[in-house]
């Protein structure tokens, strides 16, 4: 165990220290941030109907290849890699502080953090009105993680391959239960065909098949959401309280493998020091060809299996009884493993040193920034805003994408200049600590 | 002060994990939870034995006769309020267990109880995805903890405070649950009345002589008033829906089984934990972590003053519970005109009946625990409370194989008496087993279990024997 993790001298049971931080880290997590809103601006600007538009063709157009750009190299892989550093996260934050006698321990910290980050994603869900939010499901999920800050490295990875497999035969039973249902279907047909009646049941099954295989997005009830989203708050926040409440819901009960996987293989590279720099050149160049070699490969197979499925959905059904998508946490691994060693490799390079310190700044501040994406985007497409929700293509969101990239790198340097934190950093800190904590920075005058 | 711990330091040696030990067992707990848990049996026999909601549905609309009263009975004085005492227990318990001497201490139970939290949460999973028990409260008390676990320093008006607010929450949740109901109701009406609109053009046109198509409903909106009906279907007793559920209920094949529950369990532990769940359990977790820290559990109060509380506890607990049941009839009957009339729903008291009903009970029993009458109940109590885990479990064995398809079948076959008189055969079962048991052992085997993998040297230790000179029971204080 290769890890050396500087210890705040200063102050007891306290933030980190400014000086203290892994540059590394707050790089990797400034750039995951960015990618981050690639994913979620069409959550955002745009009709969810449009990846089935998409998917169906024409296949040549500017859209599509956006489509398959983002799928192929992203989809996934930033979350991964949000995930995977907050797991180290939880290490960082649970061994560098001393406790005091009698007072406030470092599990109650931790679990404290946690609730209160819980409270932002629940603020980000149901006041900022965004339905993607991500703070939510990383507070509960961090709460598994805590028992197992000291595991043993290989362990950690052992956890995040069972979470993966866990995640990997969800998915496969929810694959066979859509094969019985073309199974019952087929069936019924061929009856059918030597002229014999369907009971009610068969009826049933071969009705239901049918609406699955005939499933289009329709355009009254599209249109109906476009109109409800480019309105008022009010109307706005009725809007998405089923999706908020339903994702909290049902996203946490099912989907918390998908965190938890990351967050797992996150801590045991922690702790190798791949995140803080501390492997050799080589070992990140292996990282790097890895990564991608596997990575961007089964992210095309991947996509490709999604536009077979959306176009013939029941010759894949037939076809396939194992779908393509139970390969996406593998992907997901390795493109992260990827994405994060070509990171560290251009940092090393020295290539950009202005843009890697202005990213670290992004990074350093990540909380602040991802509630800004919402604010910034919620008020950019809905109808409380500028209400342009809907009016872009889809690849158009991408210019979005790029301004609020721009506008973030430049405010997060302007404000770590002043500040010692992100504003929602210090408030999470302040309400953590229970204590309002130093903001300014102490100005040095020579 | 800081505390640097030294190195080689086993850190185990304030060894919390050395699980509550006997002499800090505080009796009225075990009683408590002992209650609870069988007591409790008599509420969830009606689903594990298929008395189901719509037969108790018929008898509300009945309200006259034995198995009405009976009925009425069990849902004043248990319904809810086991779940609530359990929960109340836990908070107490959650104090005990991490406010230790010392801060190696401190942290350390800190570690073990979050283990033993996910641990809980396993537990429940099993107990519920595995046997098949629909209403397992296990995976919520883990979960629960550990959302609590940063509050349990918060002095005891912060904590009255907080279970003040997280009973008014639930309220509210009723209530937000309610007025989805009434905004389904409002647009029904409004596209009933646009489709009498349109009856009445076409109807019009057709005498001027102007042949037109009729207007017809949009999809949406016939979505909206396929949304009312099926309020109104659910609200309404039906008997006839049971028959489907029997027979499913019924099927000798496990695996069918597991697929038709699956989603009421998935429901039951999603769903209605985000809904309502988060804040029954909270409430009632709040205001027993605020009882211990007045130091209600440890004689604070005169037996009197016990009594006045448990009495006025019965009284408001049980004057909600008939207007609960009271309304609950008007809106079976016609739960429109229910809508109409009413702004608040049924349900709106039921956080503060069963908290002040739970509070009760608690009272009465720290009461004749310090005026040592009735020992031998007490004791007997005590016993199955200290198993209450193994115990829990046990209930969902006995009544699947009893009631379950893979079982015996007996599934909706017998009635409400019969299903009183098996919970009873199994209360005594549970008592005698629970005695017996503990006459060799300290702990029960589940227990025991959950203690030593939440303290990570279960491989190490046996079964512990029981010590000749500490009493099985100890009263405190």
């Amino acid at each position: 165990m290769d890890i050396t993790i500087p210890q705040s001298n200063f102050d007891n049971a306290a933030p980190v220290a400014t000086s203290d931080r892994i540059k590394t880290i707050d790089m990797i997590r400034g750039v995951a941030l960015f990618g981050i809103l690639l994913m979620n601006i069409p959550g955002f600007g745009i009709h969810w109907s449009i990846f089935n538009t998409i998917q169906r063709g024409p296949h040549n157009i500017a859209d599509f290849h956006t489509l398959q750009v983002i799928s192929v190299f992203f989809e996934g892989t930033m979350r991964g890699l949000f995930s995977m550093l907050f797991g180290a996260g939880m290490i960082l934050f649970t061994m560098n502080k001393k406790e005091i006698l009698g007072g406030v321990t470092i599990g109650e910290l931790y679990y404290r953090r946690l609730l209160v980050l819980i409270l932002f994603g629940i603020i980000n869900a149901y006041v900022f009105l965004w339905f993607g939010d991500i703070l939510y499901f990383y507070g509960f999920a961090g709460m598994v993680l805590y028992p197992f800050r000291k595991t043993a490295t290989k362990w950690l990875f052992v956890l995040g391959i069972v979470c993966i497999g866990i995640g990997m035969l969800k998915g496969q039973l929810n694959h066979n239960e859509t094969r019985e249902k073309r199974a019952a279907y087929v069936e019924a047909v061929k009856q059918e065909k030597t002229g014999k009646t369907l009971t009610a049941e068969q009826q049933q099954k071969k009705t239901e098949w049918l609406q699955i295989e005939n499933w289009k997005p329709d355009t009254e009830s599209r249109d109906r959401d476009v109109r409800e989203i480019r309105s008022g708050y009010g109307s706005v926040f009725a809007f998405f309280l089923p999706w908020n409440s339903g994702g909290e819901t049902w996203y946490l009960y099912n989907g918390i493998w998908d965190s938890l996987c990351m967050m797992f293989i996150g801590m045991g590279l922690l702790v190798i020091g791949f995140f803080s720099n501390k492997l050799s050149t080589s070992s990140y160049l292996m990282g790097l060809v890895i990564g991608y070699g596997i990575g961007i490969p089964v992210g095309i197979i991947i996509f490709s299996g999604e536009i077979n499925q959306s176009l013939h959905i029941g010759s894949y059904i037939d076809n396939y009884s194992v779908p393509h998508s139970i390969l996406y946490d593998v992907k997901r691994v390795f493109l992260s493993l990827g994405h994060a060693s070509l990171i560290i490799l251009i940092f090393r390079s020295r290539i950009i040193p202005w843009l890697m310190r202005a990213l670290a700044n992004v990074g350093q501040m990540a909380f602040s920034n991802y509630l800004m994406q919402s604010i910034i985007c919620t008020l950019f497409f809905y109808g409380y805003g500028l209400g342009y929700y809907n009016h872009l293509k889809y690849h158009q969101l991408y210019y979005v994408v790029v301004s609020v990239w721009v506008f973030q790198l430049i405010f997060s340097s302007i404000w770590l200049r002043y500040y010692r934190f992100g504003p929602f950093e210090w408030v999470w800190r302040s309400l953590t600590y229970w204590k309002k904590q130093p903001f300014r920075k102490k100005l040095i005058t020579d | 002060m800081i505390t640097n711990m030294p190195a080689g330091n086993d850190p185990c040696s304030a060894d919390p994990s050395q699980p509550t030990l006997l002499h800090t067992r505080i009796l009225s707990l075990d009683v408590l939870r002992g209650i609870a848990v069988l007591a409790a049996l008599i509420v969830s026999i009606w689903v594990f034995g298929g008395f189901s909601i719509e037969q108790q549905k018929q008898l509300l609309l009945q309200s006259k006769g034995w198995s009405y009263r009976v009925f009425a009975a069990i849902e004043l004085l248990l319904n809810g309020k086991m779940r609530a005492l359990i929960a109340l227990v836990f908070g107490v318990a959650m104090i005990l267990f991490l406010t230790k001497n010392g801060q190696e201490g401190r942290a350390r139970a800190g570690d073990i109880f979050i283990k033993r939290q996910l641990w809980l949460i396993l537990f429940g999973l099993v107990n519920a995805v595995l046997f098949l028990w629909t209403q397992d409260i296990l995976f919520h008390l883990g979960i629960m903890g550990i959302l609590i676990f940063p509050f349990v320093r918060l002095s005891y008006r912060s904590l009255l405070i907080i279970a003040i607010l997280t009973t008014f929450i639930f309220s509210a949740k009723n209530y937000w649950n309610y007025a989805d109901d009434k905004k389904a109701y409002h647009k029904y009406l409004v596209v009933t009345d646009l489709e009498k609109k349109f009856e009445k053009d076409s109807a019009d046109k057709t005498q001027k002589g102007i042949v037109t198509k009729k207007d017809t409903l949009t999809k949406l909106q016939k979505q909206d008033t396929g949304m009312w009906v099926g309020i109104l279907a659910s609200v309404k007793s039906n008997l006839k829906k049971d028959d489907a559920n029997n027979k499913e209920m019924r099927s000798g094949n496990y695996g069918k089984m597991w697929n038709y529950l699956l989603p009421n369990i998935q429901w039951w532990e999603s769903q209605w934990t985000y809904r309502t769940g988060v804040w029954d359990f909270a409430s009632m977790i709040f205001l027993g972590m605020f009882l211990y820290k007045i130091g209600f559990f440890t004689n604070r109060f005169s037996r009197n003053r016990y009594l006045l509380i448990g009495l006025m506890g019965i009284t408001i607990g049980l004057l909600s519970g008939w207007y609960r049941l009271h309304f609950q009839q008007i809106a079976l009957q016609d739960y429109v005109k229910y809508i109409n009339r009413y702004a608040l729903p049924y349900t709106f008291l039921f956080p503060l009946e069963r908290a002040v009903m739970a509070l009760a009970y608690t009272s009465f029993v720290l009461a004749f625990l310090s005026a040592g009458i009735l020992n031998g109940i007490w004791k007997t109590f005590a016993a199955v409370g200290k198993l209450a885990l193994t115990n829990y479990f046990l209930q969902t064995i006995i009544c699947t194989i009893f009631f379950y398809g893979y079982g015996m079948g007996y599934y909706g076959r017998l009635t409400q008496w019969q299903l009183y008189l098996f919970a009873a055969e199994v209360i005594l079962v549970q008592i005698v087993f629970s005695i017996i048991w503990l006459r060799h052992f300290n702990y029960g085997p589940l227990e025991w279990l959950l203690r030593h993998i939440s303290s990570g040297k279960w491989l190490k230790k046996t079964m512990p024997k029981p010590s000749t000179t500490e009493p099985a029971i100890t009263v405190i204080s």
